[in-house]
């Protein structure tokens, strides 16, 4: 396998895997994480989310090398996904039940 | 009388609107394609019109109603549901061309007859659960109001969950019809409209937890269960029907691939266009 | 579409040299249609949570964070494979492109049976479908996920039939079915984020 490819990709799960552990790691160094509202733990999960999500459609999906629309449409899903999630939990928390 | 559309046809129809239709009923080779498909967009408007305004059935109301509420529910729409259901039950009927119109898309391409075969029982099924069910049921309902307020609550649920619930037989035709599109050669659906099927067949997966929930997002009037899952079944029809068109545009009555319509045969030289396919 | 596809499959050089769509942009089609109606589960989900905060917490409280990391580094390693499956069948090598496959149905098998395994633990627990909102999101979000995953191996499946066979072979068949897997993986990325981390 050409080899720059194959690298590449691999530094990419690497990136993404070491994320996703560093999520656990957060989570739990906040000693009331499990039971506390937190909105920067949950903002910030979307966007670290929303983050991977994109990384894994430029690089594992290969819309890095498509025509420019299809990352224009891709990257339009996940800003919209993102502002609609983060729009919505500031919704609801205005009208929580307390 | 020669109805061969060579010999005797005049080379174009006449100018004034009923002149033409007369002439495309007696002489157009693809009426019976034409008759169906403009059935299928009369029904599906008509059949909207029906359950959203005359007998306000859809959206559905809260599975969580007392019973003074249901009795209430259906005295409110007492007229409106037998007028409406009335003219359901006569009209039903159509959903035979209908569901022809979509089976005969299936015969158009190079697969199996069987898949147009199974997908017209299927949906002849599923008029029971989709429409006629309903009707019956809203029907009784609204013919007596001094009915026992058991009963009406039983006529009630079982209103909405034969309707809403009901998914097997949408499912596996969805999923008849996405095999076939994807195995065939005719090119007589794009491969699109197989996956927008997927996706049709997942969400009557989604309305299951209707027979579950009496209040929430998984209601059989819920968020997920009715409003998503209503927005992708109004694309897919939608979809459906223009895809219908076009291929009856496309018909060459053959059995080879299905000719693409003039206007898109686009010259496919461009290296750009190469490219981005 | 056929010779749109040899034509794609000969133009394939170096990786640089010119933008083409990964697979059918059919399947693109599909994938985005699809993220929408996911984002629209999820919308549902944030706000249902945001009005009840508590309820939400103290229930998400039974999940095993750690099982929901390790079952992403699974689908995410899933990834990866078929992401190399495609690149060795670009390079003509379709005996590395099998194997990275199977590599991928391995590692997706091995999500399955880790979810399935987390399930029956917390229905053990007594937290099922209709337990509280957050289980009754829980359970729908992850078992939709789970049934696209199931189509993930008749996908994968196909793709392995392409592969080996060289009378067959269609690069653009590989490249739609490792689309439809990694949409698999990116959207648990998302729903480890909504379920298991959000606070």
């Amino acid at each position: 396998m050409n080899a720059g490819v194959e690298k590449r990709l691999s530094v990419v799960w690497l990136a993404l895997s070491a994320i996703t552990i560093l999520q656990l790691g957060v989570v739990s160094l906040d000693g009331q994480a499990a039971l506390a509202r937190s909105s920067a733990i949950t903002a910030s999960a979307i966007v670290i989310a929303l983050i991977k999500v994109r990384i894994i459609i430029r690089e594992f999906m290969g819309v890095r090398h498509a025509p420019e629309m299809l990352g224009r449409l891709t990257d339009l899903w996940v800003v919209l996904t993102g502002a609609i999630l983060l729009g919505g939990y500031l919704a609801g928390a205005a009208f929580a039940k307390g | 009388m020669n109805e061969s559309a060579t010999a005797t046809v005049p080379a174009e129809p006449p100018r004034s609107f009923l002149r033409k239709i007369a002439w495309q009923l007696r002489h157009d080779e693809k009426r019976e394609l034409w008759i169906g498909w403009w059935t299928l967009v009369v029904f599906y408007n008509l059949y909207g019109l029906l359950f959203f305004v005359i007998t306000r059935t859809q959206p559905p109301p809260k599975p969580s109603l007392d019973p003074s509420e249901i009795v209430q529910w259906f005295a409110d729409r007492r007229h409106g549901l037998i007028y409406g259901y009335g003219i359901v039950f006569i009209v039903g009927g159509a959903t035979a061309i209908m569901n022809a119109t979509l089976a005969y898309s299936m015969r158009r391409m190079s697969v199996s007859r069987a898949f147009a075969y199974s997908y017209l029982v299927i949906y002849a099924l599923s008029t029971l659960p989709g429409m006629l069910l309903m009707g019956i049921v809203g029907t009784v309902g609204a013919m007596r109001p001094d009915r026992d307020p058991a009963l009406m609550v039983w006529l009630y649920d079982f209103a909405f969950l034969s309707f809403e619930g009901t998914m097997g037989v949408f499912l596996i035709g969805s999923l008849v019809w996405m095999v076939a599109v994807l195995l065939d050669e005719n090119g007589v659906f794009p491969k699109w409209f197989a996956y927008l099927n997927l996706c049709n067949a997942l969400t009557e997966v989604v309305v299951a937890p209707a027979w579950i929930f009496r209040s929430g997002p998984f209601a059989w009037n819920g968020t997920i269960a009715w409003w998503i899952n209503m927005g992708v079944f109004v694309t897919y029809t939608s979809v459906f029907l223009t895809l219908l068109r076009r291929l009856i545009l496309r018909e060459d009555f053959g059995t080879g691939p299905l000719p693409e319509l003039a206007k898109d045969r686009a010259p496919r030289s461009s290296g750009l266009l190469e490219a981005a396919r | 579409m056929t010779n749109a596809a040899s034509a794609q499959s000969g133009a394939r050089g170096p990786l640089e040299a010119a933008r083409f769509v990964p697979g059918q942009p059919d399947m693109w089609a599909f994938v985005l249609f699809e993220a929408f109606v996911f984002t629209s589960y999820f919308t549902v989900y944030v706000v249902s949570r945001a009005r009840n905060p508590d309820l939400f917490l103290a229930s998400q409280a039974h999940l095993d964070l750690r099982v929901g990391v390790v079952n992403t580094l699974l689908l995410l390693t899933s990834s990866l494979f078929v992401a190399r499956c495609v690149q060795a069948a670009r390079e003509g090598s379709y005996q590395a492109a099998t194997t990275n496959a199977f590599l991928t149905m391995f590692f997706g098998f091995a999500f399955l049976v880790s979810k399935l395994r987390e399930w029956v633990v917390e229905i053990g627990q007594g937290f099922t479908f209709t337990s509280d909102e957050f289980f009754s999101f829980y359970y729908f979000l992850t078992a939709i996920h789970f049934i696209h995953l199931l189509i993930g191996f008749v996908v994968l499946a196909v793709a392995v039939h392409q592969l080996r066979n060289p009378a067959r072979r269609s690069q653009v068949i590989v490249e739609t079915c490792a689309t439809y897997w990694h949409t698999i993986d990116f959207l648990w990325v998302l729903i480890f984020a909504l379920l298991y981390v959000m606070r």
